[in-house]
């Protein structure tokens, strides 16, 4: 098909040039060039979340988004939120209260809130309820995940 | 009653999954995660109609495209590979026959036609396009009336008739009670089509090695020794000349058992090419084209007496199972039928079951097989307070089983012991406050609204132990196989046949071997999903991962934990171990009442078995590897209760859940956390069925439910907190009273939140007799109503 150009991607605060074709999803070279498979691929048409990245910080779905696209834009992916091998609040909290099975929806649904939370410190339960409204998990019933990002809020506001 | 949890250390313990680290940081390692140097990529073209001869296929231009290496049909699997023949003894069931890729015609929307074997999947897909299929359409059969309609078209020619399975039973006498009651009430239950949705789809890669003559096939699968049985037999392989791993699994719920034909096909490509292959099924084949479930009509006439006790009960079960018989076709309406009076005592019961092939994708068992079995049932109770004037909770417990009649035998034969169906019913009526209804149904009103209560007891089937299957006429065990090995330092892995897709075995399995053998479960590492490693077992499948899995690690670990004190005895130089335990990794001894330390550890007698066998008492062989099998009893029961309060605006015809608690009494638990997170999960997937899922076919059989924005499912929005009761009463036939569970919860959910819904629609008249339970469903059945 048509031919690869030679791009530069910000990810998780590091440069890659890559080749790649202008069909190529954001989401295939994350996991594909840079091995960044903590990006989820769960249905391809930007339905199910599990594919949620930040884009300049705001969360997005990377398996709508061509790679081509991401030039001169910074792009998070789950494998940046720990630092120094310390969970988030947020992971940290998904994993005390069971907001996790499979575990394939969880980075989506992490990306999601870690944006979220930190423009919104104190958010109700019916306000977390529709933001993650945008994720789909098979497994949990939404109800640790939800119980997670409260407990994660509740953290957050006690930090400096 | 005593919890029987106390009595343990590791058992129950609330131990936080030790599988979370990887999936919160991105390190789960999924099929598609996996780099697999050289692989191909595979892509299947697949059938636009839904019954179709196939004239022929023009595979020429899309061959020649850069980066194709093969394309292939089924004329060329046919060669490679042998045809799945679903034939067992099983009275009333045709035999079928599936060849790995359909050669004359395509059976649905969605059948494969074709596979492109290409450098990427980019590139696989452009391919795709370029193949050119010529088909003269056939009829579609696209429900049961035209499926069994006569002179209807057949989807399979082996099958007259489109009757896959037929089978009927009758115990106690059904004529009798029916001449003898005071009233006859007749029911109606629908439930539509549905399909698993696994976050993760299906996939595979398989890599054959020619030098060894070996293939591996990388896969996401409940149960990998019996896939590997199937794949090695399809490919005329040895067992000895495939090995089946898992990766992480993205969710399952009963999709990823078989081997289906994509992925034989994979594997004979990759063995075909001498290259790996792989292949990641996109949303729209998985929607259309893995596995879908549950499409059947369920009808019940009840003989009653004035006070509401069943005297006689009749069943008529007609199911819709597509086109390709993955799964025997009986089995899933057998199982609906065979426990039906569950938590009830009905002795005189017959059942009628008719399964239909059709132009659909293929059916085969999803979370709860079984599913609208207790629906039928308590939706049959409903009916019956509705027809007689009588208290809903009243007619559930005049028929119910009071704790002085177990064990019960069903009118199936089915044996229930150690359950509690009337402790569980009465600790979710007051939870729910069932007695003030009415006084909060007033309020409603005031608003417009209308409110109910719908109540549901579960009687699930956890484990099928091998007489079970026997029993049905299947080939087949219930039996699972463990190991346990005691390293040179102490450390300890272990290995079931099990495979888990989110169940927290990696936690919860270690704990049964952490009691069994008398250390903390932190130190236990459970192995899964490798054909090589684990032992041959039957897989992740029903509600047997804790009883049958854990069962057979826990008697393991204390066969590892008999040696261990032996050898210690031996050590402390005493005559026997009875006055020996191992706890914490420690030996102990019981002196004048009281537990003292031997100063000997796990460590000492690890050290000897591997470095100093010479030092071994006799008789006690170097090493410390031990391996089990266990058979658990034919059946195991939990049982629970549900109820919900939900609102239904009728203006709009939305339903509001309100509250949700359940009471489910699953015996000894391995790990509340991870127990809490199945029976939420299982109650979800059931809610989330009961309101919004459904696969819609067209009458020309296209499905139209291909995508996430059309086959819904049930967001955080649209779910309640469920609000769990803990009830632990052991099974006195397993290791340490397991009873297992996981599915109880969609077959509560679906009962309880149509029992709501019609009690809120009562003052209506109406009744809502199927499912989805969608706002134009409900304003179809006010319409001229309000």
């Amino acid at each position: 098909m048509s031919d690869s150009v030679r791009i530069t991607l910000s990810v998780n605060g590091s440069g890659h040039v890559v080749d790649v074709t202008p069909r190529r999803l954001l989401s295939d070279v994350l996991r594909e060039d840079l091995g960044l498979t903590g990006t989820h691929v769960g249905c391809e048409h930007g339905v199910c979340g599990a594919c949620t990245i930040l884009i300049d910080g705001r969360p997005a779905r990377a398996c709508i988004t061509f790679a081509i696209q991401m030039e001169r834009h910074e792009v998070t992916t789950i494998e940046a939120v720990a630092r120094d091998d310390v969970y988030s609040p947020l992971q940290q909290a998904m994993h005390e209260e069971h907001g996790l099975q499979c575990g394939f929806c969880t980075p989506g649904i992490i990306m999601t809130f870690e944006a979220y939370l930190r423009d919104n410190p104190d958010p109700s339960e019916t306000d977390i309820r529709d933001v993650l409204s945008g994720n789909l998990c098979r497994c949990t019933g939404y109800q640790g995940i939800v119980a997670a990002v409260v407990k994660a809020a509740a953290d957050l506001r006690r930090r400096p | 009653m005593k919890a029987p949890t106390d009595t343990f250390t590791q058992i129950g313990r609330a131990l936080p999954r030790r599988e979370d680290r990887r999936f919160l940081t991105g390190q789960g390692q999924y099929l598609d995660d996996m780099a697999i140097a050289g692989a191909l990529h595979a892509t299947f073209l697949r059938s636009p109609h839904a019954h179709a001869r196939i004239v022929s296929i023009a595979i020429e231009a899309a061959a020649a495209l850069p980066g194709v290496v093969k394309v292939v049909t089924g004329h060329d699997l046919a060669a490679w590979t042998t045809v799945l023949q679903m034939a067992p003894p099983i009275d009333g069931l045709a035999p079928t026959a599936m060849p790995a890729m359909p050669i004359n015609k395509v059976r649905f929307q969605g059948d494969i036609v074709a596979c492109v074997i290409a450098r990427d999947r980019y590139l696989a897909e452009d391919a795709i396009e370029a193949i050119e299929v010529d088909y003269e359409i056939l009829p579609a059969i696209t429900d049961l009336p035209s499926a069994f309609a006569a002179g209807a078209a057949l989807v399979d020619d082996a099958v007259p008739g489109n009757l896959l399975a037929h089978q009927s039973f009758a115990a106690g006498d059904v004529a009798g009670g029916m001449r003898a009651a005071h009233a006859i009430v007749e029911s109606s239950f629908s439930q539509q089509r549905q399909t698993h949705l696994p976050l993760e789809t299906r996939g595979c890669a398989a890599i054959w090695n020619d030098g060894r003559q070996h293939l591996t096939l990388h896969i996401g699968n409940q149960a990998p020794h019996p896939l590997r049985t199937q794949l090695a037999r399809r490919l005329s392989l040895s067992e000895s000349q495939v090995t089946v791993i898992c990766p992480d699994v993205g969710g399952a719920f009963g999709q990823k058992i078989v081997l289906y034909r994509e992925e034989l096909i994979v594997a004979a490509m990759a063995r075909h090419l001498r290259r790996p292959v792989r292949w990641r099924e996109d949303r729209m084949e998985n929607l259309q084209a893995a596995c879908h479930a549950r499409e059947a009509t369920c009808r019940t006439r009840a003989a009653v007496a004035k006070d509401g006790r069943i005297l006689a009960l009749e069943l008529d079960i007609s199911e819709d199972f597509g086109a390709y018989s993955f799964f025997p076709g009986n089995y899933i309406a057998r199982v609906v039928a065979l426990i039906l009076t569950g938590p009830y005592r009905i002795s005189d019961y017959s059942y009628e079951i008719r399964v239909a092939m059709t132009n659909k994708c293929g059916a085969g068992p999803m979370r709860a097989p079984m599913a609208m079995t207790s629906w039928v049932m308590d939706g049959t109770l409903d009916a019956i307070a509705r027809r007689l004037g009588i208290d809903r909770l009243a007619v559930r417990q005049i028929n119910m089983l009071q704790p002085g009649e177990f064990p019960y035998t069903m009118a199936t034969g089915e044996v229930v012991d150690d359950i509690t169906p009337t402790q569980t019913l009465a600790a979710v009526a007051e939870s729910i406050d069932y007695a003030g209804l009415a006084a909060r149904r007033k309020e409603a009103e005031t608003r417009a609204r209308f409110r109910g209560i719908g109540l549901c007891s579960v009687v699930e089937s956890t484990t099928y132990g091998s007489r079970f299957y026997k029993e049905a006429g299947i080939a087949g065990s219930g039996h699972e196989a463990a190991w346990v090995r005691i390293e040179p330092s102490g450390a300890v892995n272990a290995s079931v046949g099990l495979m888990g897709a989110g169940q927290g075995y990696e936690t919860s399995l270690a704990q049964a071997v952490a009691e069994g053998l008398g250390v903390d479960a932190e130190v236990v590492r459970i192995n899964l999903g490798n054909t090589d490693v684990s032992p041959y077992g039957m897989g992740t499948r029903g509600a047997r991962g804790a009883t049958a899995g854990g069962g057979a690690l826990y008697l393991c670990a204390r066969k590892a934990q008999d040696q261990v004190l032996r050898i210690a005895a031996h050590l402390l130089a005493l005559n026997s171990a009875v006055d020996l335990r191992l706890t914490g990794a420690k030996v102990q001894r019981l002196i004048d009442g009281a537990w003292s330390e031997t100063g000997v550890a796990l460590a000492d007698v690890a050290r000897i078995s591997y470095l100093d066998p010479t030092a071994l008492p006799e008789g006690i062989p170097p090493g410390l590897d031990f391996s089990l099998t266990y058979d658990p009893p034919p059946m195991t029961y939990s049982n629970s209760a549900h109820a919900c309060e939900v609102e239904v605006d009728p203006q709009t015809g939305r339903i509001e859940i309100l509250r949700y608690v359940v009471a489910e009494d699953c015996g000894t638990v391995l790990n509340p956390i991870v127990v809490a997170g199945q029976q939420r999960g299982a109650i979800a997937m059931g809610l989330s069925g009961s309101l919004l899922e459904q696969v819609y076919y067209d009458e020309s059989g296209q499905n139209l439910s291909s995508t996430l924005a059309d086959y819904l499912v049930a967001t955080a929005c649209e779910l309640p907190n469920f609000e769990i009761l803990p009830m632990h009463t052991p099974n006195r036939r397993t290791p340490v009273g397991i009873k297992g569970m996981a599915e109880g919860g969609v077959m509560g959910a679906i009962g309880a939140l149509t029992s709501a819904v019609n009690d809120a629609l009562a003052p209506f008249g109406v009744t809502a007799d199927k499912l989805p339970l969608t706002p134009p469903y409900i304003r179809s059945l006010l319409r001229g109503r309000i």
